[in-house]
């Protein structure tokens, strides 16, 4: 049996799992897929594919029966170029470092702390002092946290977020209860509903058809003129001109980003996340799609993938099925 | 009831106490922002029953009708309490706890993924840390065990908050505590010595006085691992400054993020720096200028605590928050 890792992502895993895969599984890694042309027979001959892409103009890989992502989202495999009857796996461990990132970065906006670190650090500016005082900055607090998507990362930012005394509503795109802490989850159709009430909205969906530009100018208006927007979710899952030109006007408080609307190239390694300048916007804490990228997660992501080729190649049942081709 | 105002604070804050209060029409009220001016310091003294403020000076005139010093501050370190006459009844305020224990939650964070390098690079445009680019993982908090040093309020509260996270808490306090909140482990400040090797966080939220002056000095330093953080919201003097800075320099300590300050500013040096030593040109230290605590929210709980006191006093009743009395 033959699994081809493709990718750089892929090509870490491998490495790190080594000592984890079943003895007689061949493997082949490819780090750069360019080099997938020039080798077309590792497409050919490969039963399992590890990677976090895949375009419909790579050689055919017919006998493939096991895709497993590196990542969680699978939207980048082209699905229609692989083989009918192979399972699509995703993999995980990444909600709890995603979790502290917007918890964090929910403390952050919310206390200002760019601006106020910033300024005493450069200038040594103490207006923002106690005692000497000018104005008090934000936090937490009595306000209200709502969470698009109340999936894995959604959960477990709501478990985080309760103890802060704060009120939590979430919305999702099919029925869940609500757990201890949290008010209340909206059908992802009422979402129009909830966006009025919350200081912050939490994007923690996947990308899909329901999704893709859910958060239009439309959505945005709804919103406080304070309220802080949080996205580690996907980036078209906003309308990129909308939400720019509110964070620009200030039609709301702030965001966080660290999922972009575009990704740098091999031609463009350092092309920006976005055609607008969201770096120049002070209001916003820009991340380069890290939030979820810890030592920790790592692991946990690696033990999970080894899991399943251990699964696969055993003929036992999968975890983490997304759909079957 | 002669009432005085005493100082910057008391006088900025003293119509919004006063507008909370609802036994105000007993109270005459006098407010004197300037401490040193004596020509009006000594006969608003001499005549006050009640003084709100957070500073006491050796100096001072005398205050023979004084009842109740209400502070303005959690803190009582600059009230000099041998100087005040005897029978006096000191209280403080409170209402910061969860002010600052959201900002030991966040720079905990902060530090532990390197939020300020990865989005000043972004900024700059480089996707280095990016997953697909090669970046190096950041680190996150989940397993870390977090050392309190002083577990009061607001150790309790940074706690509750803490292992929600899946942080483990543990907590050296001067008295023996009964209920433990979510610390795991409490130990006494004279067993501290065993508590901060295992901490990868520690955070000072002690009180400053003469067992916690100078507590983390270079020995205590030397006792942490080299990749722990250490969170000061207490009062700088607890920790060695000259120690702190070149553990810091020299990669003995992972970070640090400083609320609490050596030195500061002045009429004279509105931009003075917070130390004799250059903390702001280190890349692992998160500094604000004594602002931790210092939300809408916390005025909100504290000066309506701080007007509900005076009210109790006005009707004779018992007072809350003592710290002590003469």
């Amino acid at each position: 049996m033959k699994a081809l890792f493709l990718g750089n992502v892929a090509a870490d895993t491998a490495e790190g799992i080594r000592d984890e895969l079943p003895a007689g599984l061949e493997t082949v890694i490819l780090g750069d897929p360019q080099e997938l042309a020039r080798s077309p027979h590792v497409a050919a001959d490969a039963d399992i594919l590890v990677s976090n892409h895949w375009r419909p103009d790579y050689p055919p890989a017919p006998k493939v029966r096991l895709v497993q992502s590196v990542a969680t989202g699978v939207d980048l495999f082209d699905l229609a170029a692989l083989p009918p009857g192979a399972a699509v796996c995703n993999s995980f461990g990444h909600e709890t470092a995603i979790a502290e990132y917007v918890i964090m970065t929910w403390l952050a906006l919310h206390h200002r702390l760019f601006q106020i670190s910033g300024e005493f650090r450069e200038r040594s500016s103490w207006r923002t002092s106690w005692v000497e005082s000018g104005a008090p900055h934000g936090e937490v607090r009595g306000s209200t946290l709502g969470i698009v998507g109340y999936g894995r990362v959604g959960r477990e930012v709501a478990r985080r977020a309760a103890p802060f005394g704060v009120r939590i509503l979430a919305a999702n795109r099919t029925p869940r209860d609500p757990d201890p802490g949290v008010e209340r989850v909206f059908p992802l159709a009422q979402l129009d509903a909830m966006l009025p009430e919350c200081d912050t909205v939490a994007l923690c969906t996947a990308l899909g058809p329901e999704t893709t530009g859910l958060i239009d100018a439309r959505r945005l208006a709804l919103m406080k003129p304070t309220a802080f927007l949080i996205n580690i979710a996907r980036g078209q899952v906003i309308d990129e001109d909308a939400v720019f030109a509110v964070l620009r006007d200030g039609g709301i408080g702030g965001a966080a980003l660290d999922v972009w609307w575009q990704y740098p190239t091999a031609a463009e390694p350092s092309r920006r996340g976005s055609r607008h300048p969201f770096h120049e916007l002070p209001n916003v804490i820009v991340t380069p799609h890290n939030s979820g990228w810890t030592r920790g997660m790592v692991r946990r992501r690696w033990d999970e993938i080894a899991e399943n080729i251990r699964r696969f190649v055993a003929g036992g049942p999968l975890i983490n099925v997304v759909t079957t081709i | 009831m002669k009432t005085l105002f005493l100082g910057g604070l008391a006088a900025r804050v003293a119509p919004r106490i006063l507008a909370k209060m609802s036994e105000t029409e007993r109270l005459d009220t006098t407010v004197l922002a300037e401490l040193t001016d004596m020509q009006r310091l000594i006969p608003a003294l001499a005549e006050a029953e009640i003084v709100v403020g957070h500073i006491w000076r050796s100096d001072f005139p005398e205050a023979p009708r004084l009842k109740l010093l209400q502070a303005a501050t959690a803190g009582i370190d600059m009230i000099d309490l041998p100087s005040l006459p005897r029978g006096i009844t000191v209280c403080n305020v409170f209402g910061h706890e969860p002010a600052i224990a959201e900002y030991v939650l966040m720079t905990i964070l902060a530090l532990t993924h390197r939020l300020f390098e990865t989005v000043t690079s972004f900024r700059g445009g480089s996707w280095a840390a990016h997953q697909p680019a090669g970046g190096s993982p950041h680190g996150e908090i989940l397993g870390k065990t977090i050392g309190i040093v002083g577990y009061g309020r607001i150790g309790r509260e940074v706690a509750r908050r803490a292992v929600s996270f899946g942080c483990k808490v543990i907590a050296a306090n001067r008295s023996p505590v009964a209920d433990h909140g979510d610390a795991s482990e409490i130990y006494l400040l004279g067993e501290l010595d065993r508590m901060l090797p295992q901490c990868d966080v520690l955070l000072i939220a002690a009180g400053l006085g003469p067992e916690t002056r100078g507590l983390i000095d270079p020995s205590r330093l030397s006792l942490m691992k080299p990749t722990a953080l250490l969170i000061n919201i207490g009062r700088a003097a607890i920790v060695d400054e000259e120690a702190l800075f070149e553990a810091l320099r020299d990669g003995r300590l992972g970070g640090a993020a400083l609320d609490v300050w050596w030195q500061h500013w002045s009429p004279e040096h509105p931009d003075r720096r917070p130390s004799r030593f250059p903390f702001h040109e280190l890349p692992n230290v998160l500094m604000t200028p004594h602002c931790s605590g210092f939300t809408e929210g916390t005025a909100e709980r504290r000066w309506g605590d701080l007007a509900a006191n005076l009210d109790r006093y006005v009707r004779g009743e018992p007072l809350g928050n003592v710290v002590m009395t003469t």
